[in-house]
């Protein structure tokens, strides 16, 4: 049996619960036991999909979402990255930011989103902000677990060799630390993608969040059920980015991940 | 405390199953004396920096501490705050603990059966990146925009973090238990209560921790996007009016709550965990 190909009995058995659902689905859709708008069969929402695929102006709403999304992910990953190795290397860092860190971590930030809007105006800023700040924390908090767990013997022979700090935070820290650093990413790029979503919810005039409540103010359920799809697709596919990356960069360690089989 | 707290929520779920990594991954300790005073005195003093900023000329929306500490007192002798965080309460409580227990029961189930694992996980892993927010409109739909669509929503996303937690913390078991146990005559039941739940334990703990974050963030978003009541209401409606002075209240109201609903778990943890805090030192 390869790896990339599972024979088809074995693909079926995995895909069952699916296929039984979407089978429901469409049996409660045509029985016309409930109006199309509560219950919109799956070919209206494919069809719909297909629309929303090949015109421009919701491809554009979706490069809202996805850009607002990774510029707020990516400035975490940088930010997070740097105070993680900092935090898990240094005593004094861990004593001055750990504590806020900790403290701050179970605090709901979408709390503040209405003051973002006040300090950053109602367009991206305020959202890539709060997306930033949600981010933040599970790669601040992995990087640090990573970085603490560096084999000493490594560090030793690269100060033994020479290595100034810097060089060795980045050639010996980074890289023990890449698997705890992606296992971040991957806990934040989904909270990425809620948080966009829910901001453009609560207030913006584009984006796939906006997409979904404006279908639903106009009765469109099987529109909206297909950009509810699109943005599912979307979250998939960003992670599985994210593991292929991980895959090349960590090529010493294999991730358990769904994507292989 | 806070530091080294942290740490068991890191291995989510790649990096789970994998308890030694080479060097002895012991926490840096907690911090000494002087540090202590340090971890104390940042954030003292950033307050302390907030309130002297605040004596400049500041836009209207930015309070100093000590008045949004005036107005959360004032809101609570008023009876302003209290009926929105009972609201908020009503609604989270319920999907937090229904969906983490089913995510942690099927999880288990998962972790240990075959069959079960081959049924549930595709459909699992497939659907965790999706953003849970967005069944807000369809569950709105089906059960109507009362409590219950909000109730439901949060076991939605409460349900994933603890289902792949569990997941993969009955999969990390050690077989060598499980082999040990078998040979000692247990039956399949006594050795999914006594060793896997137990071993499972750890990771089922910080499922938990992630979807009781998740559940205050679901919470607080689906109430500003509609509601009457509860705490996310209350920030959006007094944004709106502005005044400023409660949606502050509001959002030391919910970040109180986030907080103090950590530091249960936690505690709860501690006393669950006993023995493992014992052998880990």
């Amino acid at each position: 049996m390869s790896v990339l190909w599972p024979d088809a009995v074995s693909v079926l058995r995995r895909l069952a619960l699916l296929a039984l659902g979407a089978l429901v689905w469409e049996l409660v859709a045509r029985s016309g036991m409930f109006s199309p708008i509560i219950v919109p069969s799956i070919t209206r929402i494919g069809r719909e999909l297909w629309w929303l695929a090949i015109r421009p102006e919701s491809l554009v709403e979706a490069w809202y979402s996805v850009q607002r999304a990774l510029s707020g992910f990516a400035l975490a990953a940088v930010a997070g990255v740097a105070l993680g190795v900092l935090m898990g290397r240094s005593a004094l860092a861990a004593a001055v930011l750990g504590p806020l860190f900790s403290g701050t971590y179970p605090i709901p930030k979408i709390a503040l989103f209405p003051i973002f809007i006040y300090l950053f105006g109602i367009g991206s800023l305020s959202k890539v902000v709060l997306i930033f700040l949600e981010c933040l924390y599970p790669i601040v908090v992995t990087t640090q677990a990573g970085s603490r767990g560096v084999n000493r013997v490594l560090l030793w022979s690269a100060a033994n060799m020479g290595a100034s700090r810097a060089r060795i935070l980045w050639r010996i820290v980074v890289p023990a630390a890449a698997p705890f650093i992606f296992a971040g990413f991957r806990i934040a790029l989904p909270i990425a993608m809620i948080v966009v979503i829910i901001t453009e919810m609560i207030s913006s005039a584009d984006g796939l969040g906006y997409l979904v409540m404006y279908s639903l103010a106009s009765f469109k359920t099987d529109r909206m059920l297909a950009v509810v799809v699109a943005i599912a697709l979307l979250g998939v596919s960003l992670d599985w980015l994210v593991v292929r990356l991980r895959d090349r960069l960590v090529f010493w360690e294999r991730l358990d991940s769904y994507y292989a089989d | 405390m806070g530091g080294p707290d942290m740490a068991p929520q890191t291995p989510q779920r790649s990096e789970a199953p994998r308890p030694s990594r080479g060097a002895p991954r012991q926490a840096r300790g907690a911090p000494r004396s002087p540090y202590r005073l340090l971890a104390l005195g940042v954030p003292l003093a950033m307050l302390a920096l907030w309130q002297v900023a605040s004596r400049f000329d500041h836009p209207e929306f930015v309070l100093s501490p000590i008045e949004i500490a005036r107005h959360f007192v004032e809101a609570l002798r008023s009876g302003e705050l209290l009926p929105h965080v009972g609201a908020s309460l009503v609604r989270s409580l319920p999907g937090f603990v229904v969906g983490s227990l089913v995510g942690v029961v099927l999880g288990l189930l998962a972790g240990v059966a075959r069959s079960m694992d081959q049924l549930l996980s595709p459909v699992v892993f497939l659907t965790y990146p999706v953003p849970k927010i967005v069944f807000l409109p369809i569950v709105m739909l089906w059960v109507g925009i009362g409590d219950l669509s909000k109730i439901v929503v949060i076991a939605l996303a409460c349900f994933y973090p603890c289902f792949i937690n569990a997941y993969y913390g009955a999969r990390g078991t050690p077989t060598i238990m499980v082999w040990s146990s078998l040979n000692m005559g247990a039956r399949r039941s006594q050795i999914f209560r006594k060793v896997v739940v137990p071993s499972a334990l750890p990771l089922v703990f910080a499922g938990l921790r992630v979807s009781l974050a998740l559940s205050f963030i679901l919470l607080f978003s689906t109430e500003m996007i509609n509601a009457r009541s509860g705490l996310g209401f209350l920030i959006r409606q007094s944004e709106s009016s502005l005044r400023f002075d409660l949606m502050y209240v509001a959002i030391v109201a919910v970040a109180a709550l986030g907080y103090a609903g950590d530091r249960l778990l936690l505690l709860v943890r501690r006393r669950a965990l006993a023995w493992q805090e014992v052998t880990s030192r």
